[in-house]
């Protein structure tokens, strides 16, 4: 239907109601799916395996925060508010992120005898960033040019982190036993809420409608194609399909976890959002 | 631990008109870690079109006795631009000499 | 590494003159090198003397920062913006950083006496190694990071500004990319203290309470007074170049660049008597309590045993993943 329509600006997506409404919820998931999973990368700051890594890695997760602003700020534009509200002050049921974002890392607290995963922390950054990227490319071509604008210029920095985490997928994959096991036992975790990456929501027939991004169907075909490659190269066995949450986070329906990142993650700003921080 | 993980020493190349700059080392399992760390840690903030690394006992180096050896005595002008610092003021020499001799022939001419 | 040494005292007591001979040669060139300027690379000969003295201080530096990236770490999620989420994160991130440089320069003054940064670790764990004091305090409100921004990296700066010419090359190399860097860390700190000075009373007063927790543990940093008397390891670091400033000097230069700035925002100190003599050019202020510095250091500090039990358990249960990356490499060469 309309699969030629151009939206090049802010104002000429909130001048069609039905456009606002599906692009808006798009753009809350890409932003909260990065927002919450950068904060799980952040917890990692000062206790990865080893210290030349905790640098690496903590960029990646400074990239990804950083993704997830571009997107709030595509959505103060639209009039949604502003970035900072919109990252600290909704409550949980309002977010969209997947239930793979929230999770966390291990037993414990950032700050109280945390018992981290490494092997969960590379599963998942791997897999959730293989769909982060054939999403990315899919945006490349969005109907709406803001959002395929800022899609193109964080596919660069996304390739630099996939190479990053297959690095380590492959490594793990083919060092110790024990090591071996825990990646397999981590992928089987990711595996059964990945997923949900697929899905947009309720919105989903709009938005794919518009043109916004293309069609859940077919970024699952190009994500299984690509993925059994790699497992291959890898030497892992391939696990099946993947599966989905109890909770739908897309429909703001989320765990505990959540609710906790949030807490943690506003509690200064709730202090006083009318101040200047 | 008995083993330790290697040393390997990074470059980087800021553009292709500049050659490869050496950065700093670090410690890692095997080059290709190495490798996907070592701009996190040197490079934050600074623009690179390309990274080597390098394990440090694969690199030949001048040990401290010869490094002294290394430095030249200071008769080599004529190897160098400053060999060469005369060359101006004689072009200049000839130039005004040449002009010199023109001046009154034009002024002779005009006279007649 | 005394074992070692006592080793090599051993095999050496067989022709003890030739060597003495030898070594106070080289020492003399070592001294005339470091007098002229010059300075020593990892791989020249120095006197024990002077690798124990640099390790020690190093090492101290290096593991500082890694642990210092722990009460800032509490804020990086809890910072009130994006903006400032993300700008402490590169900060933490550049600590970390910082104490890679540092472990590396320490590494390679260690590699000769068989020890490496797994040493390092489990020297912290033990308590052998120390760690600045500053880091063994509470971070309890998003003023306190904001004032570890500012003074506790000013306090650095200025010490690390001073070593920057140490006769040590590639502690100079360090710490000039990390001099670089510690201006941003300023700029970030200044810039989360301007906004709670210039806001509301209540960020105000959240403001004062860190500056006011801060102050002896700031005084602390530099390490007590010299009081005329100054050590013989003090005494050693200075001839060999290691640092040319005393603690108090150091402090002096701290003082006269933080307190009048303190007192422009309007702020109090927690010493009433604190002032400038123009007699004496020197600041007179009331000093910290030098027998808690000590229990501090020590790891007996409000935070020790927990940022250490932090680190230590991480340190632990990440040792399969260490262990899995050197295995992979050893089987694909």
């Amino acid at each position: 239907m309309v699969q030629f329509l151009q939206v090049d600006s802010a104002q000429k997506a909130q001048e069609n109601p039905e456009y606002k409404a599906a692009l808006t919820e798009l753009l809350f998931q890409l932003a909260d799916d990065d927002f919450i999973l950068a904060y799980r990368g952040s917890e990692w700051l000062g206790l990865a395996p080893h210290i030349e890594e905790d640098v690496a890695f903590s960029s990646m997760s400074q990239d990804m925060m950083g993704h997830a602003v571009m997107h709030y700020e595509l959505l103060d534009e639209l009039g949604l508010g502003k970035a900072d509200d919109l990252a600290q002050l909704r409550k949980p049921e309002e977010f969209r992120n997947v239930i793979l974002a929230e999770r966390k890392n291990g037993s414990g607290e950032y700050n109280d005898a945390p018992k981290y995963d490494w092997a969960y922390a590379i599963a998942r950054h791997f897999v959730y960033g293989s769909i982060k990227q054939v999403k990315l490319e899919a945006l490349r071509e969005s109907s709406y040019q803001k959002l395929s604008f800022v899609s193109r210029k964080m596919l660069t920095e996304h390739r630099y982190h996939m190479m990053h985490w297959q690095v380590w997928m492959k490594q793990l994959a083919n060092s110790t036993d024990d090591a071996k096991q825990k990646l397999e036992a981590a992928l089987e975790k990711v595996w059964v809420d990945a997923g949900e990456l697929f899905s947009y929501g309720k919105q989903a027939a709009t938005i794919v409608g518009f043109g916004i991004v293309a069609s859940e169907e077919s970024l699952r075909e190009k994500w299984y194609a690509s993925m059994q490659q790699k497992f291959t190269e890898i030497g892992l066995n391939w696990p099946g399909d993947l599966g989905i949450p109890a909770e739908s986070g897309r429909d703001g329906q989320h765990t505990p976890d959540l609710a906790n990142a949030l807490q943690t993650l506003s509690e200064v700003y709730v202090l006083d959002p009318q101040a200047s921080w | 631990m008995n083993e330790n993980f290697d040393i390997y020493e990074v470059f980087s190349q800021k553009n292709q008109s500049s050659s490869f700059a050496h950065q700093f080392s670090l410690l890692a399992p095997n080059a290709e870690i190495a490798l996907v760390m070592a701009r996190e840690n040197f490079l934050r903030r600074d623009q690179c079109i390309n990274i080597w690394v390098v394990k440090r006992d694969q690199i030949h180096m001048t040990s401290p006795e010869e490094r002294g050896n290394l430095e030249r005595l200071d008769n080599k002008s004529y190897r160098e631009t400053k060999g060469y610092g005369d060359l101006q003021a004689r072009w200049r020499k000839h130039k005004e000499a040449y002009e010199s001799k023109q001046q009154p022939n034009v002024r002779e001419a005009g006279e007649r | 590494m005394q074992a070692e040494m006592n080793q090599s005292g051993l095999t050496q007591t067989i022709s003890a003159e030739t060597i003495n001979d030898q070594q106070s040669d080289k020492m003399e060139a070592f001294l005339s090198r470091i007098d002229r300027g010059e300075r020593i690379e990892a791989d020249d000969w120095m006197p024990d003397d002077y690798r124990q003295q640099l390790i020690k201080l190093i090492t101290m530096h290096g593991i500082s920062e890694i642990m210092g990236a722990l009460p800032e770490k509490e804020w990086v999620p809890k910072a009130p913006t994006l903006r400032r989420k993300l700008a402490i994160m590169a900060k933490v991130q550049d600590e970390m950083g910082h104490g890679q440089l540092l472990l590396r320069v320490a590494e390679d003054l260690m590699a000769p006496l068989g020890k490496s940064r797994e040493d390092i670790m489990q020297d912290l764990f033990t308590g052998r190694l120390k760690f600045h004091n500053v880091f063994h305090m509470e971070a309890p409100t998003w003023a306190d990071a904001g004032v570890i921004g500012w003074l506790v990296d000013g306090a650095a700066i200025i010490t690390q500004t001073m070593s920057l010419d140490s006769s040590y090359a590639p502690y100079g190399r360090a710490l000039q990319r990390i001099c670089a860097e510690e201006k941003f860390h300023a700029q970030h700190g200044e810039s989360i203290v301007l906004e709670l000075a210039e806001g509301t009373d209540a960020q105000r007063q959240m403001l004062q309470e860190a500056i006011t927790r801060w102050w002896p543990s700031l005084l602390m940093f530099f390490g007590p007074p010299e009081n005329g008397g100054i050590t013989s390891n003090q005494q050693l670091n200075m001839r060999y170049k290691i640092r040319t400033q005393t603690n108090e000097e150091l402090r002096q230069a701290f003082l006269t660049k933080y307190v009048p700035r303190i007192f422009h925002l309007g702020f109090t100190l927690p010493d009433e008597t604190i002032h400038f003599d123009e007699e004496s050019k020197m600041w007179v202020y009331q000093q910290p309590n030098w027998e808690e510095f000590k229990q501090i250091v020590k790891g007996n500090g409000p935070r020790s045993a927990h940022r250490l039990n932090l680190r230590e358990m991480s340190y632990e249960e990440t040792k399969w993943v260490r262990d899995a990356i050197l295995a992979y490499g050893r089987k694909v060469g």
